[in-house]
């Protein structure tokens, strides 16, 4: 008897096929003894289990089984604890803090990014060399718009007779 | 409603009374069903206290879940079934944690029970109800975890193959080798139990 013929058998006996299979089935198991033998197994083992489960009891005492129910569902059911009040100074502080802290970072911003001379000249102003040992310097006042070049003619390395001082406007 | 009146009630006044809110009649349900619901979670778990927990947490979730049930079914199948997902939840976890046997990949690939030689004398003639009750625990506990829960779902619970295959999220030809596997395997160990008890 092959595999799909054994489940067959055990189909039959659970009640899936439809009439017409398991009238196939009934005549086939009056041929086979082998396969009447095993059906007889199967039926055997499902009359042993058969009520087997109504001699199981729980273990505990209704009361304390209950106990334990009732106490989880409580413990599930009890609404979240509240947020203790928080205190006038604690809550200022709490605004506080971060405006401060907000306000610093706007300030430091502001400074940082300001620029500002070296050497009492205007804030919007800078100086700067344009190139190393070319004796050139600029100096740009953006308030003013107004761009100064001096250069050094002949370099600060040779022997200087007069000084041309150009004006960029 | 008064306890007398809880005592007397059927099932479904019940559970309406349960559903607005009163727990003692929820207490009244417990009462009514708790061996079957211990019964069944203790089939599938084979562990007294496992099977303990397990079904004090179906009646937890029965609670917060009664106001969906509509009656379909009866509260006790209802609430059998509560267990039974828990139950299979708790045991895919253990399978996971654990290696599996060798002896449990055979069984899983089929074969081993076409082997088996037909058991032609009824293992369990002739005993009594307590020493069977023994006699078939031993026999289940020896069962892997997916042949017990098709053997229980089928056997007690009297699901069809095609609802067992929903319920434990495989086909109905692996519940019907599952299941034809548990029956032999379960007739072998029950008449091997009866050959010791002999000799």
């Amino acid at each position: 008897m092959d595999y799909d013929a054994q489940l067959r058998l055990q189909a039959f006996l659970d009640g899936e096929l439809a009439e017409a299979e398991a009238s196939e089935v009934t005549d086939w198991l009056a041929r086979d003894r082998e396969a009447a033998a095993l059906l007889e197994e199967l039926r055997h083992t499902c009359e042993a289990l058969r009520g087997i489960e109504a001699g199981i009891r729980l273990p505990e005492s209704r009361e304390f089984f209950w106990s334990k129910v009732e106490r989880e569902i409580q413990r599930l059911e009890a609404p979240a604890p509240k947020p203790a009040p928080v205190p006038l100074f604690a809550l200022l502080r709490r605004c506080l803090v971060p405006a401060t802290a907000v306000a610093l970072l706007i300030i430091a911003g502001v400074v940082l990014t300001r620029p500002t001379g070296p050497s009492g000249l205007t804030p919007a102003a800078e100086i700067e060399t344009a190139l190393a040992d070319s004796g050139a310097f600029t100096y740009r006042d953006y308030s003013a718009g107004t761009t100064l070049v001096w250069l050094s003619y002949p370099a600060d390395n040779e022997v200087a007779e007069d000084d041309e001082t150009d004006i960029v406007e | 409603m008064t306890v007398k009146d809880h005592s007397s009630a059927d099932d479904p006044t019940l559970v309406r009374v349960a559903q607005r809110g009163d727990m003692a009649a929820f207490e009244e349900l417990v009462a009514r069903h708790r061996d079957k619901i211990y019964a069944r979670a203790y089939s599938m778990m084979r562990n007294e206290e496992e099977a303990v927990d397990l079904s004090q947490e179906a009646w937890v979730k029965g609670w917060q879940r009664l106001r969906q049930f509509q009656g379909e079914s009866s509260f006790g199948t209802w609430i059998t079934r509560i267990v039974i997902n828990l139950c299979l939840d708790q045991l895919r976890k253990q399978k996971r944690q654990r290696t599996e046997s060798i002896e449990a990949m055979s069984e899983e690939s089929g074969g081993v029970e076409r082997q088996m030689p037909v058991v032609t004398v009824n293992p369990t003639a002739g005993l009594e109800r307590g020493e069977l009750r023994q006699r078939i625990d031993r026999a289940l506990g020896q069962l892997s975890y997916e042949h017990r829960t098709v053997l229980v779902l089928h056997e007690f619970e009297e699901m069809e193959y095609k609802e067992i295959a929903r319920t434990m999220g495989c086909s109905i030809g692996t519940v019907m080798s599952r299941l034809f596997y548990a029956r032999r395997k379960l007739a072998v160990l029950l008449a091997d139990l009866k050959k010791q008890d002999s000799v």
